[in-house]
């Protein structure tokens, strides 16, 4: 009996040694296939739906836009060649390539802009995406029109920066009338047909993304695998595997290892995501402790003397970094302006001077620091880090830490959320009003502070229809007000960990997107 | 008898299910206004309105939730709110990946668990005993993601043995009927699926053991199996015919809750692994406050944990004669 149980066991791990043993476990990608890990698959393959970066890496590459957004933040041609503006600045006409087809052959023209533009905006579609949820509101998008094969124009309520509108227009996806018509929405969520570099294979839900290159002469890989792996360290696992040659998000504590194996090497990049310590205006904090001590501007910038951001970033975020001076990244920042440097003492002469000084038990007055867990690189330990240092100049500071998506983003968006909190915006490396539109008006609904800095806003209404001379000198003025009467504590940029493996030419984009046209491998 | 019995279970699994549905719409809707995550970083006050309206969020709760229970018994499960598709459609794609690692799982820790307790049970207090009941309880200590990571670390990259990460499917095929890519792939398949299944189950398959040895050895020690020893039956016999099947009824029901705790258990395995199964879809379905799509979920696994164990109750009549369905 016992020898006959021993004898199924030992049966049992044979079959599954069997199964293992003798196989190879490599799928490493062959000479023209590219893989890149990403945490998240895409939701839908609807276009007009695109809401996340993991999301436009893969459509940047299967649809075509008016202009593209260079890696060093140019706004270059690319479906169009050129563009004409309005004297009131309110209509830009584009002029399209000639020969455009979308994958399926049909030619693309100026009807087919017109048709992405109005197809978006129609809210019978109900979409919720980039285009429509961010890029025609920022824009005072109206109505588009075809002017003839090759020239539509985009008709808007507003005169606009020149770059501003440029490139926020090259977020949206152009795709071709005559297939999309054909299909309902939820065909077209499956089945794309693009008029970008790379056309559509398959989509396997929560697995992956395959692309083949439409040109076999252009540059770039013939297919990409967007493979989707949540797990961090299983992307890097993969990386060091061999199987994936892009990984995202490699995270810092790991990044020598990546760096040790000899397959791959991590790419730091100081992103455009701007990482800050809101200052709450609102009065419904009134009652608050310490919301009546960061009304006084000079609280405000003495906190800025208490924080060791290049401590931060050494430490808690795996990198060397520079403290930020503006909310703009850079080089559209105001050159003029220098990083508050980390000086506990002048921080705490400051307070003295602005009437705060220590008591008997050593406080000057009590905060509360909000921040969120998992959403921004190592955000908790950060927080913790940022109130500690506060503490330390007789700030008394409580940090709390509240989950992301069901407590911290709706208080974000209500503007309850205070009296200080920690926060991440997205930014970009073509537009410093781009960077700026966070305080574009002073119930614009990411002025989450409450901010109402009159002279400010003034110079923000002042930027339409200047000349980009006129213009950059605005935008400096207004990053002098925003430095001496900060509604932040100026912290970092994001930086993001990108593993790319050895046998590919690539380099890693300050923006967050991840364009692999340029690709190669290596000989 | 049994008919009326089946019937009768049916009908209160239904109150159940809408149990579970209300419980589960409550909680995602008292965890704050989804409408946020379905708006961009900068959109207006307007356009939060609009999308609010859109999605459905601005109608009061009660008049939300019948009207999403009203089309459930027409069987529309709503559209999911992120991918714009069928909500019960995305669940089905993803059940067939989640059924392989769940079954995988259950089969390592049942068929593994079964013989171990045996031996252990008939080798009590010997150094096999021991050492399984220490291993027993590594399983039950150790957690699941860091296993699965550990797995990841030193048989996946440094033994080269198994594959990282990823699917091969072998259900989805075969309930498609495509039997030659369900029988080119089974090799594959199994490759892909032991480390995450061993990931899934090795909990179970202690916990398993432990209650295996211990209901053998209760079992062991009563007088029929005493008498039947006397009688001069053989060993083999004993265990078998006459131990065993009274030990298996408190295992049976272990199984039967087994699937449940399997199938919560995935999310973890599937996150690390790769694994696109449904416990991943639902996981990010509640981080992104997908609401249908996690009721369609919700309402599946209910029904599956309902059905099997009206499937247990029902074994346990073949297994215990002295067991009547009421």
């Amino acid at each position: 009996m016992f020898a006959r149980v021993r004898w199924i066991l030992l049966v049992t791990l044979l079959v599954l040694l069997t199964a293992t043993l003798g196989v190879s476990a490599q799928t490493t990608p062959d000479a023209d296939t590219l893989v890149i890990g990403q945490s998240v698959d895409v939701a839908s393959l609807e276009p007009s739906l695109v809401g996340s970066r993991a999301e436009s890496n893969i459509f940047g590459h299967l649809y075509g836009t008016l202009y593209d957004i260079s890696s060093d933040g140019t706004l270059v041609p690319f479906l169009a060649n050129s563009y004409s503006i309005s004297e009131d600045g309110t209509e830009w006409t584009f002029t399209l390539n000639e020969g455009l087809t979308c994958h399926d052959g049909e030619a693309l023209t100026a009807e087919d802009v017109v048709y992405t533009f109005q197809r978006a905006a129609n809210p019978e579609n109900a979409f919720t995406g980039n285009t429509v949820g961010f890029v025609f509101p920022s824009v005072g998008y109206v109505d588009a029109r075809a002017e003839s094969d090759l020239e539509v124009t985009i008709i808007t309520d507003r005169a606009q920066s020149e770059p501003l509108r440029l490139g926020l227009l090259s977020e949206v996806y152009l795709h071709c009338k005559d297939y999309y018509e054909s299909l309902t929405l939820e065909q077209a969520a499956e089945s794309p047909v693009g008029s970008g570099p790379y056309r559509f294979v398959e989509w396997v839900r929560d697995d992956y993304v395959l692309i083949e290159k439409v040109d076999p002469e252009a540059a770039g890989f013939s297919r990409i695998v967007w493979r989707v792996i949540p797990e961090a360290s299983t992307r890097v696992a993969e990386l060091i595997a061999g199987n994936v040659d892009i990984v995202a998000n490699v995270p810092p504590d790991q990044v020598a290892a990546v760096d040790a194996s000899g397959i791959a090497t991590v790419q730091a990049v100081q992103g455009t995501r701007r990482m800050y310590v809101g200052f709450q205006f609102s009065e419904a904090f009134a009652d608050s402790p310490g919301w009546e001590a960061i009304q006084n501007t000079d609280v405000r910038v003495a906190l800025q003397y208490a924080i060791d951001v290049p401590t931060i970033c050494s430490t808690l975020l795996g990198t060397e970094c520079t403290r930020a001076s503006s909310m703009v990244n850079p080089p559209n920042d105001n050159p003029n302006l220098v990083p508050y440097p980390y000086d506990p003492a002048l921080a705490e002469q400051l307070l003295d001077e602005a009437g705060y000084p220590r008591g008997d038990n050593g406080v000057r007055f009590e905060m509360v620091l909000m921040g969120p867990r998992g959403r921004y690189l190592n955000d908790a330990n950060v927080v913790q880090a940022i109130g500690q240092y506060l503490t330390d100049i007789g700030v008394q500071t409580t940090v709390e830490i509240l989950d992301w998506s069901s407590d911290y983003l709706p208080r974000v968006r209500e503007k309850n959320v205070g009296p200080m909190f920690f926060l991440g915006t997205g930014g970009s490396t073509w537009s410093a009003l781009y960077d700026m539109a966070d305080l574009s008006a002073p119930d614009a609904g990411t002025n989450y502070t409450n901010w109402q800095n009159a002279e400010w806003f003034e110079l923000w209404d002042a930027t339409s229809g200047t000349t980009p001379e006129e213009e950059r000198e605005l935008i400096n003025q207004m990053l002098e007000v925003f430095y001496n009467d900060p509604p932040w504590l100026l912290l970092y940029f994001q930086p993001d960990f990108y593993g790319v493996s050895n046998r590919i030419e690539w380099q890693a984009r300050r923006d967050e997107q991840v364009i692999v046209t340029e690709a190669s491998l290596l000989p | 008898m049994m008919l009326a019995y089946i019937i009768r279970r049916l009908l209160q699994s239904v109150i159940v299910i809408i149990g579970v549905t209300l419980l589960s719409f409550l909680t995602l809707h008292l965890a704050g206004d989804p409408t946020y995550l379905y708006v961009s970083e900068r959109a207006s006050e307007e356009e939060i309105i609009q999308t609010r309206q859109r999605l459905g969020f601005d109608r009061p709760l009660p008049v939300q939730y019948f009207s999403y229970i009203g089309g459930v018994l027409t069987g529309n499960f709503g559209n999911s709110l992120r991918a714009r598709q069928p909500a019960m459609e995305l669940v089905l794609e993803r059940l067939p990946a989640t059924l392989e690692l769940t079954l995988f799982a259950m089969a390592i820790s049942t068929l593994i668990a079964i013989p171990v307790g045996i031996l252990a049970a008939i080798n009590r207090g010997t150094p096999f005993d021991g050492g399984i009941m220490l291993f027993a309880m590594f399983g039950q200590s150790i957690p699941s993601f860091w296993l699965g990571i550990m797995l990841i670390l030193f048989v996946g990259l440094g033994l080269r043995a198994l594959p990282i990460s990823g699917h091969v499917p072998f259900l989805e095929p075969l309930f498609s009927g495509n039997f030659q890519l369900a029988a080119s792939n089974a090799p594959e398949t199994l490759r892909y699926l032991l480390m995450p299944a061993i990931t899934v189950g090795v909990f179970s398959l202690s916990r398993n053991a432990r209650l295996v040895r211990s209901a053998m050895l209760e079992v062991l020690s009563q007088e029929y199996v005493t008498t039947a020893r006397s009688k001069g039956l053989g060993e083999q016999i004993v265990i078998v015919r006459h131990a065993l099947r009274n030990a298996l009824i408190p295992i049976v029901t272990m199984i039967g809750l087994e699937f449940g705790f399997l199938l919560s258990g995935v999310v973890v395995a599937e996150t690390v692994f790769s694994w696109p199964g449904v416990g991943r879809l639902v996981f990010n379905a509640i981080t992104q406050r997908d609401i249908p799509l996690v009721q369609a979920a919700v309402i599946l696994f209910s029904f599956l944990f309902v059905g099997l164990n009206l499937l247990i109750d029902i074994i346990y009549v073949q297994l215990d004669p002295r067991i009547r369905l009421q």
